[in-house]
């Protein structure tokens, strides 16, 4: 399945964005691939679209970023802060909410006739 | 061959108001992934053709590239957020902080001198005293001749790299020329020993003194200002009409 809905896709690039970065500093092609593999390429957005997310969370405080010269190019490699890891887990326990509350929508008639 | 162009997205982010280090930094990085895109399609086995236009399709259309950026209003600069501030207010905080500035700089120096005359227990002679008045004169006359000049050159290169409406940045121009015509910083010395004046003035607030020199000065700081932006978009013109020509 490919979503790629963009009201449905609110807050998740941030989600994905934060989660990926957790693991360690990335630049943006490395973030996107990495963001495909974990997704297994479920949700498809333009790669460019990333970029803003990024700049809009390192203005917020949740990423920090740096130039770092790599085989002679001049990457900027992103990076999660303290602040970015408090509101990754406020977002992780939001959409925990909300797929619990959709699955139990989902398997709520099974779930009923069971109890029948 | 294609190859990503960036201008027009880039004049499109920088038209709305997305602060101009932001649509830098964006060009830059949609850039690099172009090239780490094609790179990745070459190594599996696209042509280069082939792996540009996947490249391409990939990292997104320009559209959505604009769209993704125009979401985030945070991202605008503060020109375009609050242009009567930067045009309206900024042009009154700058002269006064240039004269404020100024003047506490140059009393900072007259303080400084007076201490190392003190140290060598010495006393400036009238002809030092004549030497340094020449310097704080041409000082003040800098300030308040160079000081509007420099400013509306800010805000025209403010207002341009923002693409901020004309209206905006004629507004920031004439209103640094026009103040700065009327403001004066005056230094003399009185004859005594040691003595000097130091004087601020504003011909606007009365008793309007050199209300008149205020007004030729403010008349030629727009000259000078309108005839250099003249030359320059003229100089602009002709580069475009050259590029042109160049390649049709």
């Amino acid at each position: 399945m490919n979503m790629a809905n963009p009201s449905f896709m609110n807050g998740v690039p941030e989600l994905l964005i934060l989660r990926t970065l957790e693991s360690g500093e990335m630049y943006g092609y490395e973030l996107v691939q990495a963001i495909r593999a974990r997704t297994n390429q479920a949700i498809s957005l333009g790669e460019g679209v990333v970029y803003p997310a990024l700049h809009a969370l390192e203005r917020d405080g949740m990423l920090k970023s740096r130039r770092k010269l790599v085989n002679g190019r001049t990457r900027v490699y992103y990076a999660v802060t303290r602040k970015g890891e408090k509101h990754l887990a406020g977002l992780v326990r939001h959409w925990q909410h909300i797929t619990d509350a959709i699955g139990l929508a989902i398997g709520g008639t099974a779930h009923a006739a069971a109890m029948l | 061959m294609l190859q990503p162009c960036f201008d027009r997205l880039s004049e499109r982010l920088l038209a709305a108001g997305i602060a101009p280090r932001h649509v830098r930094r964006y060009v830059r990085e949609l850039s690099d992934h172009f090239d780490d895109l094609v790179r990745e399609e070459s190594e599996g086995g696209a042509s280069r053709e082939l792996a540009q236009t996947r490249a391409l399709s990939r990292l997104g259309h320009e559209s959505d590239l604009a769209e993704a950026m125009l979401a985030r209003p945070e991202l605008r600069s503060l020109t375009s957020r609050f242009p009567w501030a930067v045009f309206g207010l900024g042009p009154i905080a700058l002269l006064a902080l240039s004269v404020v500035g100024g003047i506490f700089l140059e009393i900072w120096i007259i303080n400084h001198t007076s201490f190392v005359w003190a140290w060598f227990h010495m006393q400036p002679s009238p002809a030092t005293a004549r030497v340094a008045t020449k310097i704080y004169t041409a000082y003040n006359t800098l300030v308040v001749f160079g000081g509007p000049l420099l400013f509306a050159w800010l805000f025209t290169w403010i207002g341009t790299r923002q693409r901020m409406p004309r209206a905006w940045i004629i507004a920031g121009v004439a209103i640094v020329c026009v103040l700065g015509g009327f403001q004066n910083l005056i230094f003399y010395d009185t004859g005594c020993r040691g003595c000097g004046h130091l004087l601020m003035q504003s011909a606007f607030i009365p008793p309007f003194p050199h209300f008149a020199e205020g007004v030729a000065r403010a008349a030629m700081n727009l000259a000078i200002a309108g005839g250099i932006w003249w030359l320059s978009a003229r100089k602009k013109t002709s580069t475009a009409v050259t590029l042109h020509t160049a390649r049709t």
